[in-house]
C-alpha cells in the first residue's frame, strides 16, 4: 500500500506548461468547481446521516449515550432509520457521487478531446438544478415522500427536475466532445461516454417505472378524498423488482465505475509517466464490463420469486465479471505499482489515493464474483454483506478516485496549492483504515450473520441472527465515523484553501487597483542631492 | 473516433445495453408480468385474492417508513435457503384458520400488490406471512408502539408517531393500547393509533399467503428433518 510523502504545496506553479491544456482548464474551471464544491457538500451532509443511521442499527442499550438518538426517532418520523438510512444514500450516490462525476467527465472530455468546454452556461444550470433537486428529494424523503425503491425513493417530483437537470449537463459535455481535436482519441473518452449514455436511459426507464405514482401518499390517507385513490406501479408484480435490481447496479456498474473508471485510465499513466500496463487488453476489459456487468443485478434475485432462467443467464454471466475486473486490475493496478517502484510517489497526494481506488476496484469485483456463486449468494444475500459491496463501489472506489482526481484538479483550476500536507496525510489514513475496518466489519459480520440466518437448526431464530450482527452493526458505526473524519477533513481543507485563494485573489486586485488609479505623483527630490551626487 | 468508428461504438454500447434490458426487465415481464389469479373448476373463487383498500394504503405507509430496508417478503424455497426452516414459509390457512399451510413463495402471490416490497436485508424477520404469527391487530399496534416486548435488545425503532393520546370522549375507543400501568396513559385519556397506523396494520395483516397454488407447487408443507 502507497505510503504517504510530503506534497508539494505552493501558491503557485500548478498550471499546465502545454498552454493549449491550461487554456482548456481555464475554461472548465467555474463549472467543475461548482460541481465539485456541492458535490463535496452532499458528502458532508451523506456522510452524517450515514453515521446517525448506522447508528440506530445497534439496539437502545449497546452503546452509552446513543438512547438519545433511539429515542428520537421513537417519536419523529424524520429521525427513524427507515428515513435516514435512504437518504444518507440519496445524497451519497445523487450529491456526492454523480455531481462529482459529473465534474470529472466534463473535465475529462475537455481534457482528452482537446476542446474548450462547450456551452458552459448551460453546463451550470443544469448543475445548479441537479443540486436543486437532490435538495428537494432528500427533503421529499424526509417528509415520508419515499417509495422505498433502493435508490430511486426521490419522490416523482424531485426525479423530474434531476431529469432535466441531467439533459442540460449531458447536452455540454456531449457537444465538447463533439468539438474535438482529431488525432485525441483516449480510452478514457470511451468510459465517460459509456456512463453519459447509460444514465439517461436508467433513471428515464427507473423513475417512470418504478418511481411514478398516480396520486400522492398524502391525499391517498385523506378519508375525505374521492374514492378512486389509487397508486400502482407500471411494472406489475415482482417485476418491479427485477427493474428495481437493474436500475441499482446499472447506477454503480454502468454510470459510476465507468466516471472513475475513465479517470484512473487518464491519470494513472499520466503521473507515473509510463504507459498502461497490458494495454492492448484496455479494449477487452472495457467491452467485457459493458456487456457482463449490469448482470450483476440477478445477485438480489437468486432463490426468489423470479424467472428461473433469468437469474440462471444472469449468474452464469455476472459470473465472468472475473474477466474484466482481472484485465482492468492488470492494467490500473499494473501500472500503478510500477509506477511507484519506478519513479516513487508522483506528486505525492493524488498517487496513492488512485493506487488505493484501483486496488479497491479489484477487490469490489471479487465480492461480486463471490456473490455469483449460487451457494455463496444463498448464505450472504439478505445480510450485511449487501451494503458491504455498496461501500465498496460507492465509498471506496467511486470516492477514492473522486479526491485523487480533485487533489490533481482543483490546483489546476485554481493555480494554487492545497495548503497542508498534514491534513491530507490524516484524510488519506482515515479513508484507508476506514474502508478497510467496513470491508472487516461488514463483510465478515455480513458471512457471520448469513452462517446464522441459513442455520439448519429450527431453534435459530432472527433473534439470534441479531444477536451475532450487533457487535458487527456497532463496529460498522465506529469505522464509518472513521471515514467520516476523513471526508470532513478534506471538506474542511477545501475549504480553506478557497478562502485562502479568494484573499489572494482580493490582494492581487487591490494591487492592480492601487497601481491602476492611483494618482501619479512625481517624487519629491531628495534633500541635499547635490550633497549626495558629489 | 471517426464518425463510422464512433457510429460502431454507440451500436455496440446500445447492443450490450439491450441484451441486458431484455434478460433482466423485458424476458420476466413477458413471462411472469400478466400472470392471472387461478380459478379452479367449478368453483368461482379464485387465488391469490386481492387485499382490501385500506390495505392498499398502508402499502404507502410501509414504503414512506421505509420498512423493507430490514424486512424482505420473500421466502426462498427449502432447497435455496433456509427461510421455511426460520419459520418464515408457514401461513394460517385461509380455508381453515386452524391448519397451516407451509410453502415457498411465487411470482403469482404478488400479482395483487401495487408496490411490492421483496426486500434486500434481513435485519428483521421476513414478513410474507406476518398475519399468521400476528392474529389480531390489538397485538400489532402493541408490538408497533413498543417492539421491545417481545424483544429486549431488538433494533426495531418503536413507531410511537403513529399512535397520538387524546382525551377520552364516550365510550373508550375500540382500537386503543391496552399498556401495562408504568406505560398507560393518565386516566380519561388513551393512545390510539393515526390513521396512518391504521392503514399500516391493515396492509401487515393482510400479508398471509395462505393458498395453494396449484400449478406451481404441490402444496406439499415441510417436514424439518428427523435428528438422528
Amino acid at each position: 500500500m502507497a505510503t504517504l510523502p510530503s506534497p508539494g504545496i505552493a501558491d503557485k506553479g500548478f498550471v499546465s506548461t502545454n498552454p493549449e491544456l491550461a487554456a482548456i482548464d481555464a475554461s472548465v474551471r467555474w463549472p467543475v468547481l461548482i460541481c465539485f464544491l456541492t458535490a463535496v457538500h452532499w458528502m458532508v451532509v451523506g456522510t452524517f446521516l450515514l453515521v446517525y443511521a448506522s447508528s440506530l442499527t445497534h439496539p437502545q442499550d449497546s452503546v452509552p449515550g446513543l438512547g438519545l438518538f433511539v429515542d428520537l426517532s421513537d417519536y419523529c418520523s424524520f429521525f427513524t432509520y427507515g428515513h435516514v438510512w435512504p437518504a444518507a444514500l440519496d445524497s451519497l450516490v445523487y450529491g456526492w457521487a454523480s455531481t462529482a462525476g459529473m465534474g470529472l467527465a466534463i473535465w475529462l472530455l475537455a481534457r482528452t478531446c482537446r476542446s474548450l468546454v462547450r456551452a458552459p452556461g448551460v453546463l451550470v444550470t443544469g448543475i445548479v438544478f441537479w443540486n436543486v433537486g437532490v435538495a428537494v428529494g432528500l427533503t421529499g424523503i424526509f417528509l415520508g415522500g419515499s417509495s422505498s425503491v433502493e435508490l430511486l425513493e426521490f419522490p416523482e417530483y424531485a426525479s423530474w427536475i434531476l431529469w432535466l437537470a441531467y439533459v442540460l449537463m449531458a447536452i455540454s459535455a456531449v457537444l465538447t466532445f463533439l468539438g474535438r481535436k482529431p488525432g485525441h482519441d483516449h480510452l478514457a473518452q470511451s468510459w465517460v461516454l459509456v456512463a453519459l449514455f447509460a444514465f439517461p436511459w436508467l433513471y428515464a426507464a427507473g423513475s417512470t417505472l418504478l418511481g411514478t405514482r398516480l396520486q400522492a401518499p398524502s391525499s391517498a390517507l385523506d378519508p375525505n378524498a374521492s374514492a378512486s385513490w389509487s397508486f400502482s406501479l407500471p411494472g406489475s408484480g415482482v417485476v418491479q423488482e427485477l427493474i428495481g435490481s437493474w436500475y441499482v447496479h446499472g447506477i454503480y456498474t454502468l454510470w459510476l465505475a465507468p466516471l472513475a473508471l475513465g479517470v484512473l485510465y487518464y491519470l494513472i499513466p499520466k503521473m507515473s509517466g509510463i504507459n498502461i500496463e497490458y494495454s492492448s487488453k484496455a479494449k477487452a476489459a472495457f467491452w467485457s464490463w459493458i456487456v457482463l456487468a449490469p448482470w450483476t443485478a440477478v445477485h438480489d434475485l437468486v432463490g426468489g420469486p423470479f424467472p428461473a432462467d433469468t437469474v440462471t443467464v444472469g449468474l452464469i454471466l455476472s459470473g465472468l465479471i472475473f474477466i474484466p475486473v482481472t484485465l482492468i486490475g492488470l492494467n490500473l493496478v499494473g501500472t500503478a505499482i510500477d509506477g511507484e517502484n519506478r519513479q516513487g510517489h508522483h506528486g505525492g497526494v493524488v498517487f496513492p489515493f488512485l493506487t488505493l481506488a484501483a486496488v479497491i476496484f479489484v477487490v469490489a469485483g471479487a465480492s461480486e464474483q463471490l456473490l455469483s456463486i449460487r451457494s455463496i449468494n444463498q448464505v450472504l444475500r439478505f445480510t450485511m454483506f449487501r451494503e458491504c459491496n455498496t461501500f465498496l463501489w460507492v465509498y471506496g472506489f467511486f470516492s477514492f478516485t473522486a479526491f485523487g482526481a480533485m487533489y490533481y484538479i482543483v490546483p489546476r483550476l485554481l493555480d494554487f496549492g492545497w495548503r497542508s500536507a498534514l491534513l491530507i496525510r490524516i484524510h488519506y489514513y482515515a479513508s484507508v483504515y476506514g474502508i478497510l475496518l467496513v470491508l472487516a466489519m461488514l463483510g465478515f459480520g455480513g458471512i457471520m450473520q448469513g452462517f446464522t440466518l441459513e442455520n439448519p437448526d429450527p431453534r435459530v431464530t432472527i433473534v439470534t441472527a441479531d444477536e451475532v450482527a450487533v457487535s458487527f452493526y456497532i463496529g460498522t458505526t465506529l469505522c464509518l465515523s472513521l471515514i467520516s473524519i476523513g471526508n470532513g477533513i478534506f471538506a474542511l481543507h477545501l475549504g480553506w484553501m478557497l478562502l485562502d485563494w479568494l484573499r489572494q485573489q482580493v490582494r492581487r486586485s487591490r494591487l492592480a487597483s492601487e497601481i491602476l488609479f492611483e494618482p501619479y505623483v512625481e517624487e519629491a527630490p531628495a534633500k541635499n542631492s547635490e550633497e549626495v551626487s558629489v | 473516433m471517426s464518425i463510422p468508428q464512433f457510429r460502431t461504438f454507440f451500436f455496440l454500447i446500445l447492443a450490450s445495453f439491450l441484451f441486458a434490458w431484455f434478460g433482466l426487465v423485458v424476458f420476466p415481464w413477458l413471462t411472469v408480468g400478466h400472470l392471472p389469479p387461478i380459478q379452479e373448476e367449478g368453483s368461482t373463487d379464485i387465488i391469490p385474492w386481492d387485499i382490501a383498500g385500506a390495505a392498499h394504503q398502508g402499502e404507502l405507509v410501509y414504503a414512506a417508513n421505509g420498512c423493507a430496508y430490514c424486512h424482505t417478503q420473500q421466502v426462498r424455497a427449502s432447497t435455496s435457503g433456509a427461510d421455511i426452516i426460520r419459520g418464515w414459509g408457514t401461513a394460517t390457512d385461509d380455508s381453515d384458520p386452524k391448519k397451516e399451510i407451509t410453502r415457498r413463495t411465487y411470482p403469482r402471490d404478488y400479482i395483487w400488490q401495487h408496490q411490492t416490497f421483496l426486500g434486500h436485508n434481513r435485519s428483521g424477520a421476513d414478513l410474507s406471512n406476518l398475519a399468521h404469527r400476528f392474529q389480531t391487530a390489538a397485538e400489532l399496534y402493541r408490538y408497533l408502539y413498543d417492539p421491545y416486548i417481545l424483544n429486549a435488545h431488538s433494533s426495531m425503532p418503536a413507531y410511537r408517531y403513529l399512535f397520538t393520546t387524546r382525551r377520552v370522549t364516550g365510550a373508550p375507543y375500540e382500537d386503543a393500547l391496552v399498556l401495562a400501568a408504568a406505560d398507560a396513559p393518565p386516566a380519561g385519556w388513551e393512545i390510539v393509533p393515526t390513521a396512518e397506523g391504521k392503514s399500516l396494520v391493515a396492509y401487515l395483516l393482510s400479508l398471509n399467503k395462505g393458498y395453494h397454488l396449484v400449478p406451481d407447487e404441490s402444496g406439499v408443507p415441510y417436514v424439518p428433518p428427523s435428528k438422528s
